[in-house]
């Protein structure tokens, strides 16, 4: 029943590229009015060098599954089931899911091979540290420099990513900076200590439209520079459309679709996704004044539909079928596979090509 | 094919609903023990712009651009420094509302009427639906008792949500369903003009559509007249029969839709339009996209001539020495720049919407 862990593990070859490898992670939320199955079998496979979007709507357990990586998943949630492996710099290839969040080992992962940029930079950024000293204090933890060759390094990392007279801004404090030179200081500090991965969640949703294409071109550029890899969380498809190499499409906390950038925009094959790219305005729909909209809204975590979760808003929905049975993982071709009952057979999907309105 | 003429409602030759003429509106800036006045923002900075009975006008810019400031001078939340804001009531002489005092707008308030950006803070979440919703009705004494609820329940139908749900509490909603809730408590008092301030900017894609949709359908029905303060250009592109660009305090451009997409006059309307992502990988890297250099003019502490000059890849001499004014430089096309005529700029088509179909 697992078609692509048999896939992948067969390819050795492949195995070397592979980064970050998310296998059925569960996390889940211990409320007291019940359990939260936030993330609830996620599967994700990240190649050095490439940039992975994952894209929902809210609450779907994006957010929740990047921090499942880092192992910053606040109370009371935990991971209850599942992997993360992550391939160290060192060759050797570890579990993060099995790892103390408290332990020293992810301490040192933290930052120094993943690092993470969040959405507000104004509630991630200490407001009463300047902005070298959060990135010395990153760069001290993690590399054997003294305190000098730290703010050296801190100038230069500023310098980096576009921020003017950086020796100078070191000592500003994060509320003199404005909303895109904040985010650009938050990518310093992440980056300061050369990252195989940055996880990016939601990092220009804040930010205005002429700002937030100058970041993206500012994080691919490092990239390129660089060759680490990125996992970027976002809800905009406008911004996936623009950044990513694989897509990965979650519902209420499953990959429901997953497939390289153009499969997803082009050859989308679940019903949700092709939901999504439907709701967008574009330029180009503008014949048709009514936007195509998915009815209902996300369901209640508590209730949780049986079944696919997202029967109740589908327009395909197949009685007694939908509802009943969670439908299995299936491999379309190559990277691009999907959940969804109407593809059980590879063969007797229909032809869905072109699916953009 | 061409929208504009389709839908377009007001021939221009029409009465406007409401012109602004020369608004100004300034925040003083107090520092000190003695709160002293040590100088102003000026927010809004000499706008002018109508609107048509039956359209939706845009006001479209960055954070900080003033268009918030505008619709609540318009709203009257604000009391605008100067100018004109001359409404047009029904069988009645124009009448300037910002010269009016809190009695004398009371009738207007029926007229005009808002809808907030945050579904979450623009409930109080004490009051149930029947009270949020029926509160002006039952202000301007217009329905009480079984009335009021029958009132309140047909409103409540009309925006899509069940009129059971009368007694509950706006917590018990989902975002979508609270804009509803926003939507009928603004539709209550059969207004005319709706300002709508970033409506569906807290929205996930698929809940945005609907109260797009939503939106569509009462203007046709109820014949409303919208004020679209949005940020996000292919939202504003979908809705709107004339966008206006504000940048700084100022209008740098007011067009029809479709001109100002496909034919910008305005480098920042240019710049502005090359910054959205285009949701479709397969554009990925075609045409230029223009980085816009350096912030966002100070409102308080302006640069000299045109405000956008410092950042505009055209600008010339003249552009730091003399301000442009806004001049209509084709039937319904006004701009503010000294070159509208000469720069050959990219809409969005020559950036590429999709090639496809």
């Amino acid at each position: 029943m697992q078609p692509t862990h048999t896939r992948l593990e067969a390819t050795g070859a492949e195995d070397a590229e592979r980064l970050l490898e998310v296998r059925k992670l569960k996390t889940h939320f211990f409320a007291d009015e019940g359990v939260v199955r936030a993330v609830d079998g996620v599967n994700l496979s990240l190649k050095r060098g490439q940039t992975l979007c994952v894209v929902g709507e809210s609450g779907c357990g994006k957010s929740v599954t990047a921090r499942s990586i880092l192992r910053i998943v606040p109370n009371p949630g935990a991971i209850v089931g599942g992997e993360i492996l992550f391939q160290q710099r060192n060759g050797d290839t570890i579990d993060l899911a099995e790892m103390n969040p408290r332990g020293r080992e992810i301490r040192r992962i933290r930052g120094g091979e993943i690092s993470m940029i969040f959405q507000e930079p104004m509630s991630s950024l200490s407001p009463v540290h300047t902005i070298g000293s959060q990135i010395m204090e990153a760069i001290l933890l993690h590399l054997p420099v003294t305190r000098q060759e730290a703010r050296k390094r801190a100038a230069y990392m500023l310098d980096l990513v576009g921020i003017p007279r950086a020796s100078e801004q070191l000592d500003a404090y994060s509320f003199e900076l404005s909303g895109g030179m904040r985010q650009r200081a938050m990518i310093a500090i992440a980056l300061a200590c050369e990252p195989q991965l940055l996880i990016a969640d939601e990092p220009t949703t804040a930010l205005d439209v002429t700002t937030q294409a100058n970041i993206l071109d500012l994080i691919r550029d490092l990239q390129q520079d660089s060759g680490m890899s990125v996992l970027f969380i976002t809800h905009d498809l406008g911004v996936v459309a623009e950044i990513a190499d694989e897509v990965v499409v979650m519902y209420l906390g499953r990959d429901v679709e997953s497939g390289d950038v153009d499969s997803i925009f082009h050859d989308a094959k679940h019903p949700y996704t092709r939901a999504l790219l439907q709701s967008i305005p574009r330029y180009d729909s503008r014949d048709n004044r009514r936007l195509y909209s998915i009815k209902g809204a996300v369901p209640h975590p508590f209730d949780r539909p049986n079944g696919c979760p997202f029967h109740p808003r589908c327009d395909d929905f197949i009685a007694e079928q939908c509802n009943r049975i969670d439908p299995p993982r299936q491999v379309i071709s190559g990277k691009h596979s999907v959940r969804c009952l109407l593809y059980s057979t590879a063969e007797e999907a229909p032809n869905n090509k072109d699916m953009l309105p | 094919m061409n929208r504009n003429s389709e839908i377009q409602p007001a021939d221009s030759s029409a009465e406007p609903l409401l012109e602004v003429r020369n608004l100004q509106m300034q925040f003083p800036i107090r520092r000190g023990a003695f709160r002293r006045t040590v100088g102003f923002v000026k927010a809004v900075h000499d706008v002018s712009f109508q609107i048509r009975p039956g359209e939706t006008l845009s006001l479209v810019g960055e954070s900080g651009c003033g268009k918030t400031t505008t619709g609540r001078c318009i709203v009257r939340v604000y009391e605008p420094t100067s100018g004109q804001i001359l409404y047009q009531a029904e069988g009645q002489e124009r009448i300037d509302l910002a010269g009016l005092d809190n009695r004398d707008l009371r009738p207007f308030r029926r007229e005009i009427r808002m809808i907030f950006q945050d579904p979450f803070s623009s409930l109080n979440p004490r009051l149930s639906i029947l009270q949020i919703v029926g509160e002006s009705l039952k202000v301007n004494q217009v329905a009480s008792g079984s009335e009021l609820e029958d009132q309140v329940a047909s409103l409540l139908r009309r925006v899509g949500l069940r009129p059971e749900y009368i007694r509950r509490y706006p917590h018990a909603f989902s975002g979508g369903e609270r804009q509803r809730i926003g939507i009928a408590r603004a539709l209550a008092l059969k207004p005319r003009l709706i300002v709508a301030d970033e409506a569906v900017s807290a929205l996930d894609v698929s809940v945005q559509a609907q109260i797009l949709n939503l939106m569509q359908d009462l203007q046709e029905e109820l014949n409303l007249t919208y004020l679209f303060i949005a940020h996000d250009l292919s939202v504003v592109e979908h809705i709107s029969h004339r966008v206006a660009v504000m940048y700084v305090g100022k209008i740098v451009e007011l067009a029809a839709t479709e001109d100002l997409f496909r034919n910008p006059l305005h480098p920042y309307t240019e710049a502005l339009l090359s910054a959205v992502p285009k949701p479709d990988p397969r554009l990925r890297n075609k045409g230029a996209r223009i980085r816009l250099e350096g912030e966002v003019a100070d409102p308080s502490n302006p640069p000299s001539g045109c405000y956008f000059q410092p950042r505009c890849p055209y600008a010339e001499d003249r552009c730091r020495h003399e301000e442009p004014v806004v001049r209509e430089i084709a039937k319904d096309r006004w701009v503010a720049c000294h070159f509208a005529e000469e720069l050959d700029l990219q809409g969005f088509e020559a950036i590429g919407s999709t090639t496809k179909r």
